[in-house]
């Protein structure tokens, strides 16, 4: 509740308009259809009023003035005059300033189609040059990143690149140098602009003076399809506009979804696209022969799969995966498992995560752009800059405005340089230190009283694939209690909220149901026919049951457990140890390697459908291309394969299987493809909509998490940048994952005797260089998840480590 | 009839006006005592008001009335503006080399009646002679106990710190000097918010002139009536200003207002060097528009009558040129001036004020043309729309538009010897 | 945390902590920083920029960026006397032109540039001040007033002949000065011992005497 007036009224160009209180001119004007050229203005940046190219007339005391737009605020009574002979010529000679140094190379630059300084040449600009003296020149192109080139001639310093890196990203590696006439964006010597945002930069650049190797000279704009969708390599979707050319996905730029993204990207949701034209694709289906893996057709695969899963008791079979597919897949995945396997052991999930109750139905659920009425914000879980880097700039913008931080986390997180308070605990203790923090003790008091200033954001979460999931439901028990709290879990993998949300998960049915809920079960039954009536098992649960012999079939849908769970070892002997292994995948993975059976998956980009996020947002991902090769989205496959073993789940289009959903999951009751398109526009829609029903409320509870004491206890934190099998086959990003080291407290160092770069040895066969870090707790040892020199590590809470010695 | 408040002491005492002996020895320091011992600090800042100063840096704003803007949160910042830089001043230096302790004592008046307990003086990087004196200054008034904590038992305490510049003309702009303290680029900032309410780390700022400061201590003693009765009624006070060019006696002259230019010139500058005849001159600092003696000559020296004449006194620089002089080549130097201090972050001025030195370039070395006149004139007003005064402006400060003012002055008054300059006529040497 | 600037010389270090505990917030110290840095490493390097980054909290990118607005922040090596020839409309006026003509032909070093054996690095500057003492030349920020073409030259034969450790404005102006804006009042034993401002608390001032 404010006392400030919701409208103004202003007067453009003599006609009377209410626009919305609180913003600037040049937004203003553009709500009620005045556009009003700029360079240097971005909705989203501060205003800077640099480029001088939106002033306009604005009547005051003494007359009528040229103001820049984009830095004045509406008030009651503003008139403004647009269009009038000062303006016009006065924008007119902007943008001749603009032009005079430019070079207007406009054919061979990436910008010309879609370049503001083109375009308003032609609206607003003189017609021929007047500027006979030598134009300023630079150096061609140098690269200030692995993935950004700058154009210093091109560039009209509008100051948006460095007001992203800076201001958004909190990277502030690009910056002007020099003064007037040889003002220049440039990096520090040796210090290139390394940040996870960078290709903001790009999109943002009003002329072709930053442009991403990956786009240089690959199409012109007038060329691309664009379409509207959503990123999926984390859990925040990121609304995206993936532009293609000739059946090519060329780029994709961020799309302003004030509650998703804001219209930034990371540069892993930018860039990732590549390896959907991967060369390594799996695009036929693959059988294993004497000699490896054979192509096959997808009629001979379908019959041998139906044939080898009606082989197996119903649970002899189990599922795992389904994150990276759209939701109407994993309604599919989790209704064939259920009613044609006859299994309930299906899991989204790798080991990974956290209580599938508590990921899908945690109350009170926060959204995103909640952080922006935090007033204090508790973030006790993953690096965010490494998992969510979208939601890092949400967390990063909620502080800047003015929300007070509290970080706690084993080793250093790219929020600690903002946060108020860092808790800094040992790997393993993150219990004992709840209960002292939770109490003030221990030296908390003061950051402790900073959340009693709500509303309060908790973003609780495992800080490390080691560490107890349960911590997390002890944290978000506490956080709840705080003053008006909302509260977001931090899962990672791509879709995996919608997969929960779609019954993927041993304890989970379709709707936000719990599995041992009678009238959900009763109800599902009534549309699916008899449930399995054994309880359903976790991944990890199960790859012990097929070791022990209790199991035998695994299906893999789209995941690598042999590299992307907590026990590699125990991934690999299960599925070596199974009858059968079908993978639906669209790689070769470790995994997949061990499969008798691979079908080609179509991926992201390929395939139609929704997802949901971590705030329970529901997006549509469009397809942009047609599947690669032979691949075919899984709705697809396992409507195939049902048919065959004498089932038919009406599942081979997707908008009947949207249908299906919105009539069987209750939290998703009214989500259909048109309420998507027409009714939640660009934003999507949270679920449940008001008037659904939700029936699983999961308040969490403290519970009881062993401390771990042990000499070195593992902090297994995964980096945005790995070795996983899309970012691997993603050219642009393949080569960015850092290299892999053993983070440890110089205390620990000098107790191992050993320093910076020197070797040490993790549980006798993970040799890893040393990095001696302050920001390491005391007695953890901090390494990256799935990169090459830690494939097969396992996460157990504590490891041995050794000082490498020279073998004599 | 007091006419000399700021140079007295330099005058009669030579050798050592820049010691705190001496300055005591010359009333020094009695302002600080009667503020500290008898006036709160809302009245001395109502002296301040009364006295009608205004403020000396260039703007002409009354010194009084900008304190009063002052936001009421704390911390709070006294921030002196010691960046003189505008081609043909000198007097900030003079007063601060000369007489250093009278600057310090109008901080600590100042800081006290703002309620600041941390002052800085921004001293351009050129004047090294004029920090080291301000610094001993601020060493002796230490001991002495004007400086620190708890000065003369009052409990007011203050800490004033000197910080040299970079050798950057644009930190003179106030919210640029603020953001070259800070350690960023001296650009200036958008206003609002003014320093008053957001200025030094975001917190209410006032930043003064040297000159203007360097007057307090007498407005604190003799009082704001005392001051305002001196000189016109809207020039109160005395004035530094600075004579140079072709005069027979350059040099900086403290005066009351209302004189007329003949007078300035012909008197106390002494006339014109090898009695030449006097072509033009630049009455308030480069950036100001040209004054010519068919027109100025009986103008009186005010701020309004300069200013109702299209050009300001500004920081008090008077540039004198005689009949030799080439005007081109003269505005040519004024105006790279500018491009080379344009902070370059808005259009207009970063590439408009190089275009000029451009043009003016070709002109000078024979290769102008017919039209670049008119489009020396155009490009001027693309920066300064109507080339009016006060100047409009499209860019974010007045720099820019301070480069117009030569190109203006040189358009109007010598057209015709431009022209001369033009195509085959061309005949600089 | 490791120093930084562990190779500095001592006095550095001591002025740069002191420096840095002037002010209410430590980016404030980035210009003071850069001249000590500047006589650490005769010039602001990479290297010095890195340094200031690090005492300051910011990025060396951040640093090169305020550095380089600066006139007086060199980022090329400077010779032993820095010569500065006001060439600004006073100047302009009175024969700067003439003077920077007779200071480049005497040091045989252009503008901008630092001749080969690193006495001189001769620049035209903007306006420092000296209106009225025009025209007016500075070495190493000390100031000459009142130059003429000949004094110039003979000002830079004596900067070679002589090589004064300290550049005393008061000894240069007897020298080879004539025309002052004003009386300097006292003379002053305190100088210039390289191509930074001599001011105490930063700069070099009467080291070497």
């Amino acid at each position: 509740m404010s006392d400030t007036p919701q409208t103004v009224s202003i007067t453009i160009n003599g006609v009377s308009h209410d626009v919305a209180a609180g913003q600037r001119l040049i937004t203003a004007a553009e709500s009620v259809g005045e556009y009003i050229p700029r360079f240097c203005h971005h909705d989203k940046l501060e205003p800077v009023g640099k480029c001088r190219m939106c002033l306009v007339e604005v009547e005051g005391p003494r007359g009528k003035a040229l103001v820049p737009s984009c830095t004045l605020p509406v008030t009651d009574g503003m008139v403004v005059d647009s269009e009038s002979a000062v303006v016009k010529k006065a924008q007119e000679g902007v943008l001749e300033f603009l032009l005079i140094n430019h070079p207007l190379d406009c054919p061979i630059c990436d910008k010309g189609g879609e370049c503001p300084l083109q375009d308003q040449t032609m609206s607003w600009g003189p017609g021929e040059s007047r500027f006979i003296e030598e134009k300023r020149t630079f150096p061609k192109p140098i690269n200030v990143s692995d993935i950004v080139l700058l154009d210093r001639e091109r560039c009209v310093l509008c100051d948006r690149c460095v007001r992203v890196a800076d201001d958004i990203a909190g990277d502030s590696l690009l910056t002007f140098i020099d003064r007037g006439n040889h003002v220049q964006i440039q990096t520090f010597p040796d210090d290139p602009f390394v940040s996870y945002f960078s290709g903001n930069t790009v999109q943002l650049c009003p002329v072709g003076a930053l442009t991403s190797v990956d786009y240089r000279f690959k199409a012109r704009p007038w060329d691309l399809e664009h379409t509207p969708s959503v990123s999926l390599v984390d859990t925040v979707h990121s609304t995206a506009d993936v532009q293609t050319s000739r059946g090519k996905i060329i780029r994709v730029y961020g799309i302003e979804n004030d509650a998703v993204n804001e219209g930034w990207l990371s540069d892993k949701d930018r860039f990732t696209f590549s390896a959907v034209h991967s060369e390594d694709r799996v695009t036929v289906p693959l059988v294993r022969g004497d000699d490896g893996f054979e192509p096959t057709s997808w009629s001979a695969a379908l019959d041998m799969v139906a044939d080898k899963l009606g082989s197996f008791r119903g649970d002899e079979v189990g599922a795992i995966g389904g994150a990276n597919n759209t939701n109407e897949e994993a309604f599919v995945l989790g209704k064939f498992m259920r009613s044609v396997v006859g299994s309930a052991h299906v899991d989204a999930q790798i080991g990974d995560g956290v209580d599938a109750h508590f990921a899908a139905a945690l109350t009170p659920r926060a959204t995103i752009s909640d952080l922006d009425e935090a007033a204090s914000i508790l973030v006790w879980g993953p690096d965010i800059k490494e998992t969510h880097p979208v939601l890092y700039l949400r967390v990063r913008k909620a502080v800047r405005n003015g929300a007070t931080l509290v970080v706690a986390s084993p080793a250093g997180t790219g929020l600690d340089g903002i946060a108020s308070h860092v808790i800094r605990y040992r790997a393993g203790s993150g219990a004992d230190v709840l209960r002292k923090f939770s109490a003030g003790e221990a030296g908390h008091a003061d950051a402790r009283s900073v959340l009693d200033s709500g509303p309060v954001v908790g973003l609780v979460g495992r800080s490390s694939l080691a560490e107890d999931p349960r911590l997390a439901e002890s944290v978000a028990a506490f956080a709840r209690s705080l003053p008006d709290a909302r509260l977001l879990t931090l899962l990672g993998r791509a879709n995996v909220y919608g997969a929960l949300d779609m019954g993927l998960a041993p304890t989970l049915l379709p709707g936000r149901v719990s599995a041992t809920d009678e009238a959900g079960v009763r109800r599902l039954e009534d549309a699916w026919g008899p449930m399995p009536e054994h309880a359903g098992r976790s991944t990890l649960d199960m790859f012990a049951a097929v070791t022990s012999g209790d199991m035998k079939a695994l299906i893999l849908v789209g995941s690598d457990p042999v590299r992307d769970c907590p026990d590699p070892a125990l991934a690999a002997a299960a599925l070596d140890a199974s009858d059968f292994v079908l993978a639906i995948d669209t790689f070769v993975t470790d995994s997949s390697a061990k499969a008798d059976i691979i079908l080609p998956a179509a991926a992201w980009g390929e395939v139609d459908g929704t997802v949901t996020n971590l705030e329970g947002r529901v997006q549509r991902m469009r397809p942009s291309i047609q599947p690669i090769g032979q691949s075919r989205p899984l709705n697809v496959v396992l409507d195939d394969i049902s048919v065959r073993m004498g089932v038919d789940l009406m599942a081979a289009k997707v908008e009947d299987i949207s249908t299906q959903i919105a009539s069987v999951a209750p939290a998703y009751e009214g989500i259909t493809f048109d309420h998507l398109t027409f009714v939640a526009g660009v934003e999507g829609a949270v679920v449940p909509l008001a008037g659904a029903t939700q029936p699983l409320g999961f308040i969490p509870v403290e519970v009881s998490v062993p401390v771990v004491t042990d000499r070195m206890t593992l902090h297994l934190a995964k980096a945005l940048y790995d070795d996983g099998v899309w970012n691997r086959n993603a050219a642009t990003i393949a080569d960015l994952p850092r290299p892999a080291t053993a983070r440890i407290h110089p205390r620990d160092a000098a107790i191992l005797a050993v320093a910076d770069g020197s070797e040490v040895v993790i549980e006798g066969s993970f040799t890893l260089a040393v990095a001696i870090d302050p920001d390491v707790a005391e007695g953890s040892i901090v390494v990256p998840f799935n990169q090459v020199a830690t494939k097969g590590l396992a996460a157990t809470a504590s490891v041995r480590v050794d000082a490498k010695r020279e073998d004599r | 009839m007091t006419e000399r408040i700021l140079t007295a002491r330099m005058d009669a005492h030579p050798s050592d006006s820049n010691t705190i002996a001496r300055y005591e020895d010359t009333g020094g320091y009695q302002a600080l005592r009667k503020a500290l011992t008898s006036m709160a600090p809302q009245e001395v800042i109502d002296e301040v008001k009364s006295s009608n100063m205004r403020g000396r840096g260039g703007a002409g704003f009354p010194t009084g009335v900008k304190w009063g803007f002052l936001a009421d949160a704390s911390p709070r910042y006294l921030v002196v503006n010691c960046d003189e830089s505008e081609p043909g001043t000198f007097n900030d230096r003079q007063l601060t080399e000369r007489d250093p302790h009278q600057l310090l004592e109008g901080i600590i008046v100042s800081s006290y009646a703002l309620g600041v307990d941390h002052a800085f003086v921004y001293i351009r990087g050129e004047y090294p002679k004029a920090a080291r004196r301000l610094m001993a200054a601020v060493k002796e008034a230490e001991s002495a106990g004007y400086l620190g904590d708890d000065i003369l038992g009052s409990g007011f305490s203050l800490t004033v710190t000197l910080h040299l510049g970079g050798g950057a003309y644009i930190c003179g702009e106030e919210t640029a000097l603020l953001n070259s303290l800070e350690g960023r680029r001296g650009e200036p900032r958008l206003k609002p918010p003014f320093p008053a309410i957001e200025g030094l780390y975001a917190k209410p700022t006032i930043v003064n002139n040297v000159e203007s400061i360097s007057n307090i201590p007498w407005i604190t003693m003799n009082g704001g009536a005392a001051y305002a009765a001196i000189g016109p009624e809207r020039s109160a006070g005395t004035k530094m200003m600075s004579i140079s060019g072709h005069v027979k006696r350059p040099g900086n002259h403290e005066i009351v207002m209302g004189m007329t230019w003949r007078d300035f010139i012909y008197d106390l500058g002494g006339g014109i060097r090898d009695d030449k005849e006097l072509k033009c001159w630049i009455p308030g600092g480069a950036s100001s528009p040209w004054f010519v003696p068919s027109v100025h000559l009986d103008t009186p020296l005010t701020i309004d009558d300069v200013a109702a004449n299209g050009s300001m006194i500004g920081a008090g620089a008077v540039v004198v040129m005689d009949e030799t002089t080439n005007v081109v080549a003269a505005a040519h130097s004024i105006v790279r001036f500018f491009a080379h201090e344009s902070c370059g972050q808005c259009t207009p001025c970063r590439e408009g004020t190089s275009w000029l030195q451009d043009i003016l370039e070709r002109i000078l070395s024979g290769k102008g043309r017919p039209q670049d006149l008119d489009l020396m004139l155009d490009v001027s007003d693309n920066i300064s729309p109507g080339l009016t005064w006060p100047p409009a402006m499209t860019t974010i400060c007045p720099l820019g538009p301070s480069a117009t003012a030569p190109v203006a002055s040189i358009m109007r008054w010598f057209r015709p010897e431009v022209e001369a300059m033009i195509g085959e006529k061309a005949a600089h040497v | 945390m490791s120093n930084p600037i562990a190779h500095w010389s001592p006095v550095g270090q001591e002025r740069a902590k002191e420096v840095l505990g002037q002010y209410p917030e430590k980016r404030s110290a980035v210009m003071p920083l850069l001249y000590l840095a500047s006589i650490e490493h005769a010039f602001v390097s990479d290297e010095a920029m890195r340094e200031v980054a690090e005492l300051t909290g910011i990025t060396p990118a951040q640093v090169q960026s305020v550095a380089s607005f600066y006139s007086m922040f060199k980022r090329e090596s400077v010779g032993r006397y820095l010569v500065s020839v006001c060439t600004s409309i006073s100047c302009h006026l009175l024969g700067g032109d003439q003077v920077f003509g007779a200071v480049e032909d005497a040091s045989g070093v252009q503008h901008g540039a630092t001749g080969d054996d690193g006495t001189f690095t001769v620049e035209h500057v903007e306006c420092i001040g000296a209106c009225g003492g025009a025209p007016a030349v500075q070495v190493n920020y000390e100031l000459v007033e009142g130059v003429t073409p000949d004094k110039a030259k003979a000002l830079i034969a004596w900067l070679k002949d002589t090589a004064p450790e300290v550049v005393l404005a008061d000894e240069m102006q007897h020298l080879f000065g004539g025309q002052r804006s004003f009386d300097w009042g006292p003379t002053e034993a305190e100088g210039a011992v390289g191509p930074v401002p001599a001011f105490g608390p930063f700069g070099s001032a009467k080291e070497g005497r």
